[in-house]
């Protein structure tokens, strides 16, 4: 225990950007009531959410090297565990967390095992392969509401209402906090440094006796239920679940969210879902503001926005940062 | 279950596999060959059945339309491979994917810009718009018949560029051993623009064929190229012969599977539960498909020889 206790310290100092994040969480709430600006609110909950869903694609992404592009699966799963408890009148929040995990993990273990006997364009493609199963699947269930989804009422967490106003949002955010120091611990542990060294070469990981395999199993299953829970609370959020929710285009928000903040980094994935959020919340203002016409059309500036972070943003914005301060070990 | 009924079914699904074999056989090679994850192939079969769409409305003629399409498909691959793509070569798979990723966003929204968000409908001409009899009593309509020969003739045709030509060879030494065959004297660089340019044709190919029986409106590609990946999974990546054969096996388990299982499931099961339960056991088919053949075959059914 006081190893854990150790490491959780140690990340804690090594991440301070992490740290000022989650400080910074906590007091937006402030800020929004004294501006009166609640729509923020819900704006920082979507960033925390799909910047939870990114933190746990990162895990395989950045730390593994393992390029999952069907981390969407696992959000979608989340989000259809709150939806179908409530179809069959289960509206005990602890419940809908307990079933995703659950049923995350066993997916995450199915097509963890089936994918990682690949590797490079293989893997990703069969990962692309098997969200797109289970997002067909979905459309075509009827019993859940098939193409059109379905509305679902937030969860009861016991005494906590979610209705009432900042309940929800300090909910994500304490999920969010024990995510972070979740993964901060799993990242200075043994097993997360035998992940990076997975990573840089494999075969040489094996050939000191150990298998990879298990390494890259469990970290793809830990990654899966962290994409639940942000999944579940999502649905939760947004009272409604349909099968959009895990279109393959959010695996790939998912992997441009890693990419702009810092591949391989504890804040990287939180950090560019902030910008990514904000990008998308002030992009079609921006081209309303130049050309009105188009300003439903912002898609056509995110795509080279996009192509040009891949080909000059080495690092993305935690790189950045870094570099503007200087400070070291401030990742 | 009549069999005409399965007749037909059975030819559409040998219709939908022949025209993924036409979107497949390019990526395949730039899968395969460039090691290049290239997800706006699906893009390149939009622009096709747009470019031919549009220009059969503006001369009145289906033929002629077509005609000028495909060297528009050819030169859009040319010049997306010029302007983007050779310079993401040497970057890692992630960033291939989100780069795509992003020519895709664009593509679809330029599309939307440039000709509304609507479906665009191309209607067949009168002289193929009729029906054959393939067997006494069964006639099937003239065009998917057309769609046919066409797809079969366009993979006789990168069948034998791929095994009979000078460009075939080298393409297939560069798949081997890429710095090797540079080194020979070969030019690298225009050999992949050659096969990003002709994949895109084909996949325009295979677009302008789709064009008159299902709609053409922005994002028509993604689905398609998500199948041809599935496609290209089971043929075994930069494998044309295993792309053809996967190809025709994904059309037919896929078109069949949505017609059959339901029928079949309804035999043993309640009619309510095996309503609910066949589409989306069939939509779900091709993948369950691929991931039985990975389990047994990994690299695919037929991986090329390294």
């Amino acid at each position: 225990m006081t190893r854990f206790f150790s490491l959780i310290g140690r990340g804690l100092l090594q991440h301070r950007a992490m740290m000022y994040l989650l400080v910074g969480f906590a007091l937006f709430p402030l800020y929004t009531g004294f501006a009166d600006l609640p729509f923020w609110n819900d704006v920082a909950i979507r960033i925390m959410l799909l910047g939870m869903a990114a933190m746990g694609l990162n895990l395989v992404l950045g730390y593994g090297g393992m390029v999952s592009f069907g981390h969407a699966a696992f959000f979608g799963i989340g989000a259809y565990c709150v939806g179908i408890s409530s179809y069959y009148d289960i509206f005990n929040g602890w419940i809908h967390i307990g079933f995703s995990l659950v049923t995350c993990g066993l997916m995450g273990v199915i097509i963890g095992l089936l994918s990682l006997r690949t590797s490079g364009i293989y893997f990703i493609m069969i990962t692309l392969a098997f969200a797109q199963m289970l997002f067909f699947g979905f459309v075509s269930l009827e019993t859940f509401g098939g193409d059109d989804g379905m509305s679902i009422d937030r969860a009861e967490f016991g005494l906590i209402d979610l209705y009432e106003p900042l309940r929800l949002y300090f909910l994500v955010w304490a999920a969010l906090v024990i995510v972070s120091l979740l993964l901060m611990f799993i990242v200075h542990s043994r097993f997360g440094v035998t992940l990076r060294a997975i990573k840089s070469n494999e075969s040489r990981v094996e050939a000191m006796g150990l298998t990879p395999l298990k390494f890259k199993i469990t970290a793809y299953v830990i990654s899966a239920m962290i994409c639940g829970l942000a999944g579940t609370l999502f649905a939760s959020w947004q009272e409604y679940v349909s099968p959009d929710i895990m279109h393959w285009t959010r695996s790939g928000e998912l992997m441009i969210i890693i990419i702009l903040g810092g591949l391989g980094t504890l804040a990287g994935p939180l950090l560019g879902a902030i910008a990514f959020l904000l990008l998308e919340e002030f992009l079609p203002e921006l081209i309303q503001a130049i050309a009105p016409d188009y300003a439903e059309n912002w898609m056509i500036v995110f795509g080279p926005i996009l192509i040009a972070i891949v080909m000059f943003g080495r690092g993305g914005l935690l790189g950045l940062l870094i570099k503007l301060f200087q400070r070291k070990g401030a990742s | 279950m009549t069999f005409t009924l399965f007749l037909e079914q059975a030819f559409n699904g040998f219709q939908a596999g022949i025209t993924l074999f036409l979107i497949a056989a390019g990526l395949t090679l730039i899968l395969g060959i460039m090691d290049f994850v290239f997800l706006a192939h699906g893009s390149q079969v939009m622009i096709g059945a747009y470019a031919a769409a549009s220009l059969t409305a503006l001369t009145q003629n289906f033929y002629l339309g077509i005609l000028f399409a495909i060297p528009i498909s050819f030169f859009a691959g040319y010049a997306l491979e010029y302007l983007v793509i050779r310079h993401l070569y040497k970057r890692d798979h992630m960033e291939q994917v989100l780069a795509t990723f992003g020519l895709i966003l664009f593509f679809n929204e330029a599309i939307r810009v440039g000709f509304g968000p609507a479906a665009l409908h191309s209607n067949l001409p009168a002289s193929l718009s009729g029906f054959v009899y393939i067997l006494p009593e069964i006639p099937y309509p003239e065009f998917r018949l057309l769609v046919i020969l066409v797809g079969f003739a366009c993979a006789i045709g990168i069948h034998l560029l791929v095994s009979r030509t000078r460009l075939g060879a080298t393409v297939r030494a560069g798949a081997s051993n890429a710095a090797m065959t540079a080194a020979l004297g070969v030019n690298i660089t225009r050999l992949r623009r050659l096969v990003f340019a002709i994949g895109a044709c084909f996949a325009g190919v295979a677009g302008m064929m789709l064009g008159p029986l299902t709609s053409v409106e922005p994002g028509m590609g993604e689905p398609l190229l998500i199948l041809s990946l599935v496609v290209i999974i089971i043929g075994g990546i930069g494998s044309v012969r295993g792309a053809f054969i996967a190809a025709i096996i994904v059309g037919m388990v896929d078109t069949m599977g949505r017609v059959m299982l339901p029928v079949i499931l309804r035999s043993f099961m309640e009619q309510a539960s095996a309503d609910g339960a066949g589409p989306a056991l069939a939509s779900m088919m091709v993948y369950i498909l691929m991931a039985v053949v990975l389990v047994f075959k990994p690299t695919g059914l037929f991986p090329p020889n390294r």
